[in-house]
């Protein structure tokens, strides 16, 4: 064995193991944001369709409340939650406004093959105050897409729908091969969702935004079967050191 | 949904080219992929006003004029002595039922009737229902054809009361429940799924020469879920489900019947109209101001109006008024979004953003604490699904499991771990540290619970190191990680092999604990930022078995050994994955360094062969003979 002085030794290399490249993704997103003035809330997996569902404006009729989209607990009496958004809720009902939220971890919903998986991640965050509009959103867009993909990065606002925000978008990159990539939603606080959190509608206004944390990691780290992530495979774990 | 371009371009002024009218798509909010001059559209679930040619050219009405309406009949109609009962009004509350006979059913269509079918590769089925689905795509109003020789009276709306086997037309048997809206007729023969598809029973065929058509507003509540639930590939029910235009229906069988009447002499025609509910227009204020607040933007009122009057809305007496085809709007907010349509998202400017609120929340990175000590001893961290077949008391159930695999969650981490301990055994891997933290459910008397916990499982060597590379894990290993974490006496288990798929001997040791407030760990943690995952890409990993070396070489001069080291650890080649130095022993009575390199090789083309191994092997030795002193014994 050698000793201290052994100048002749090897390098005695202790090999570290690794985070998991979605959990690097969230927290360098969660560090950014919080450098941004959010803060960070947490809430449970485990929902009600209140506050998944109900205190975010999405109807009964909506698609994503169905059987076939969002899995249902122990006879209906809960659900897995299908965003962070209800930790947003809970906070809102928790604080007065000025209040900026971000939440981010484990969301699920019903689907499962080579492009979706019934868990994956979000981060998501909420901005409400005197005046807010649009505008600042696509403010705070830009600085997010930029940290993550470079000052050149070019991105187009589509309008879109979510029930929770009016108006609403989806923001996408345009990448190297000339193809458009959907990276995120995001939307001006519907107000019927700050009247749910007895928060004036009349006297205040917000945005939110939403990542899939997993698209973000796949064009970061150049992953391309989201299945991967998943698979424990201490070869891809490696990579991510 | 797919449109022919042609179709959409018809009569606009100026006609856009197919790359305009893909940006001026984007600019609305319709994604879509073009495919030989068809767009697949994937509308947004609140625009099913658009899922027509009619609906989406007047979204265009921002930017093109349309120069063409379509022709409809102008001639009388006389009134239908039809029995109908509507015992589910809460559900319908507008319908129509249109009889037509002709005397004379064509077998060649019009042009434009023709290229609906060729460009959209359509397949026709017999006149009237191919009419039927032609106005679907025009108007996005969907019809339903019934051969009136084939009913029989009286026809009744309503909720279905026991589960029946019903046969659609498209010739599938489907079991529909109770609670399911349903047409009947004479003793209670259901002969449609309302909203979804027909029966066979009264289908039209290809001789049908007399035919109702029905056309009906449904609450989309009543109509959602069913062509999935019974898996029946359905257009109505897709714009049932997104909501149609109640008030269309005039308009939409006055168009049929000029389809029918441009291809055959019609010798018959009367029409049944109930209506349970008042036209109700919604109007909403006019707030510029308002508008303007939402956007961020200072848009005139004349320009706001201008845009909006070109989608449809009117303004009356300072109220806007709203198309009875756009159920999506009701609030200033809705109006904010029109407009940012019709100006584009993208030439909205952005304004400056400081959001200054006291960040009143102190964080204790307890997990992230956890984290740095375990990887910094070696571990990997992974994330596993919930879901899993064991149903311990307290499981959490799940209702609509994606199989019978899933059914439960899992309450804790032990039956991941080990399979994803197996699943890196079984491709070669001798040393296998992994952690999970995550949250997990119980049910209990008191409700539900939840709390975080962490899993941790190891087996294997130590480390591939030379100190440790002969050591294997054990449980005083295990204690000493965990006491770095929190000193107390950990519940660490040794998982036994033998009922496990499993040939590798060593032993694994697994312990899990609860991650709670009484943890208080005073050490470093890692802040990872966007600039620390950079330039981290991720290379294809191989499925491919891999093939391992080991070289022991012999060195009298203690200075060349670095020499060699470098010489080793460096050595590149596409099908060797990894070196390390596993064997250091230095023996000063005889003046010699033993080092051991151990290479392991892979490929990612196939299963490397022994021929590839030893070619590179040659390759790595003939380069450290030249290093002097250096030897390998018994070579």
């Amino acid at each position: 064995m050698p000793d201290s002085k052994d100048l002749s030794s090897p390098d005695l290399i202790r090999e570290k193991g690794s985070y998991h490249p979605i959990n690097q993704m969230i927290d360098s997103l969660v560090n950014l944001l919080i450098s941004f003035g959010f803060e960070i809330v947490d809430g449970p997996e485990i929902e009600t369709e209140e506050f998944n569902f109900d205190m975010l404006n999405i109807k009964k009729s909506h698609p994503a409340r169905q059987m076939h989209d969002t899995f249902y607990l122990n006879q209906k009496s809960s659900l897995l939650r299908t965003h962070t958004s209800p930790v947003q809720i809970r906070g809102m009902l928790e604080k007065k406004p000025p209040l900026a939220f971000i939440s981010g971890g484990k969301v699920y919903r019903k689907d499962d093959d080579a492009t979706h998986l019934p868990m994956f991640h979000q981060i998501e965050g909420i901005y409400v105050d005197e005046e807010v509009s649009f505008a600042n959103l696509k403010d705070l867009i830009y600085k997010i897409v930029k940290a993550l993909f470079g000052d050149n990065v070019k991105l187009r606002f589509r309008p879109s729908y979510f029930p929770f925000t009016e108006p609403s978008a989806e923001v996408d990159i345009l990448s190297e091969n000339g193809k458009w990539l959907e990276i995120l939603g995001c939307g001006v606080v519907n107000p019927v969702v700050l009247e749910n959190c007895n928060i004036s509608s009349e006297q205040y206004s917000g945005f939110a935004f939403g990542l899939g944390i997993e698209r973000i990691a796949m064009l970061k780290f150049g992953v391309k079967d989201i299945r991967d992530f998943y698979k424990s495979n201490l070869d891809f774990l490696n990579q991510f050191k | 949904m797919k449109i022919s371009y042609r179709h959409i371009v018809r009569g606009l002024n100026p006609r856009p080219d197919i790359e305009e009218l893909s940006e001026r798509l984007f600019q609305l909010g319709h994604e879509h992929e073009i495919s030989d001059e068809i767009f697949d559209i994937e509308f947004t679930p609140n625009r099913g006003d658009c899922l027509s040619l009619d609906g989406l050219r007047r979204d265009l009405r921002l930017f093109y004029e349309i120069q063409k309406k379509q022709n409809v009949y102008q001639g009388e109609i006389s009134s239908f002595k039809f029995e109908f009962v509507n015992k589910a009004e809460e559900f319908c509350n507008n319908i129509s039922f249109l009889k037509i006979e002709v005397d004379e059913v064509p077998r060649i269509y019009e042009d434009f009737l023709e290229d609906y079918f060729s460009v959209l590769n359509i397949k026709k089925i017999n006149f009237f229902t191919d009419i039927s689905n032609y106005l679907s795509y025009e108007t996005g109003q969907p019809t339903h054809c019934y051969d009136s020789s084939k009913l029989n009276g009286p026809l009744i709306l309503d909720v279905l009361k026991k589960e029946i086997e019903f046969e659609t037309l498209l010739d599938k048997k489907v079991n529909i429940s109770e609670g399911d809206l349903v047409f009947c007729d004479k003793g209670n023969r259901v002969i449609n799924l309302a909203g979804v598809v027909g029966g066979k029973n009264t289908e039209c065929n290809k001789n049908t020469k007399s035919v109702i058509v029905e056309c009906a507003h449904f609450d989309p509540e009543i109509i959602i879920g069913k062509s999935l639930k019974y898996d029946i590939s359905s257009d109505a029910a897709h714009k049932f489900e997104r909501n149609t235009d109640p008030y269309s229906h005039d308009y939409v069988l006055r168009r049929f019947l000029n389809i029918v009447e441009s291809h055959t002499q019609i010798k018959k025609v009367e029409l049944l109209k109930q209506s349970y509910t008042k036209k109700i227009h919604k109007f909403i204020p006019l707030d510029i101001l308002k508008i303007n607040k939402i956007l961020g933007t200072e848009i005139d009122e004349n320009k706001c109006l201008m845009y909006l009057n070109k989608l449809g809305f009117e303004l009356s007496e300072g109220k806007i008024k709203v198309p009875t085809y756009r159920n999506d709007i009701s609030t200033i907010n809705d109006l904010a979004e029109e407009v940012a349509r019709a100006v584009g998202y993208n030439n909205i400017k952005s304004e400056p953003l400081n959001i200054s609120i006291a960040n009143n929340i102190k964080l204790d990175h307890k997990d992230k604490k956890i984290k740095k000590i375990l990887i910094d001893q070696g571990f990997y961290e992974v994330i596993n699904n919930p879901f899993v077949i064991q149903n311990v008391s307290e499981s959490v159930s799940v209702d609509n499991p994606l199989d019978s695999n899933r059914k439960y969650l899992r309450t804790g981490l032990k039956d991941s771990l080990i399979n994803n301990l197996l699943f890196n055994e079984r491709r070669q891997k001798d040393s296998v540290k992994l952690f999970e933290i995550s949250d997990v459910y119980t049910n209990s008397n008191e409700g539900r619970f939840g709390k975080r916990i962490i899993g941790v499982i190891a087996s294997g060597r130590i480390d591939k190191n030379y100190k440790n590379f002969s050591k294997k894990i054990t449980k005083s290993f295990l204690v000493e990680v965990l006491e770095k974490i929190r000193p107390e006496k950990y519940l660490i288990e040794e998982i036994s092999r033998d009922d496990l798929n499993s040939k590798f001997k060593n032993k694994i040791f697994f312990c899990e604990f609860e991650i709670d407030s009484s943890l208080d760990l005073d050490s470093s943690f890692d802040e990872i930022t966007l600039k620390d995952i950079k330039d981290k890409e991720y290379v294809p990993i191989s499925e491919y078995p891999s093939s391992f070396r080991d070289l022991s070489f012999s060195i009298k001069d203690y200075s060349k050994c670095k020499l060699l080291e470098k010489y080793i650890l460096n050595f590149d080649h596409n099908l060797l994955k990894e070196v390390f130095v596993f064997d250091y022993y230095k023996n000063e009575k005889i003046n010699e360094i033993k080092i051991g390199f151990r290479f392991i090789f892979q490929s990612k083309e196939s299963t490397i062969t022994d021929d590839e191994v030893n070619k590179i092997m040659d390759l790595i030795i003939s380069g450290s003979m030249n290093i002097d002193s250096v030897s390998i014994p018994g070579l």
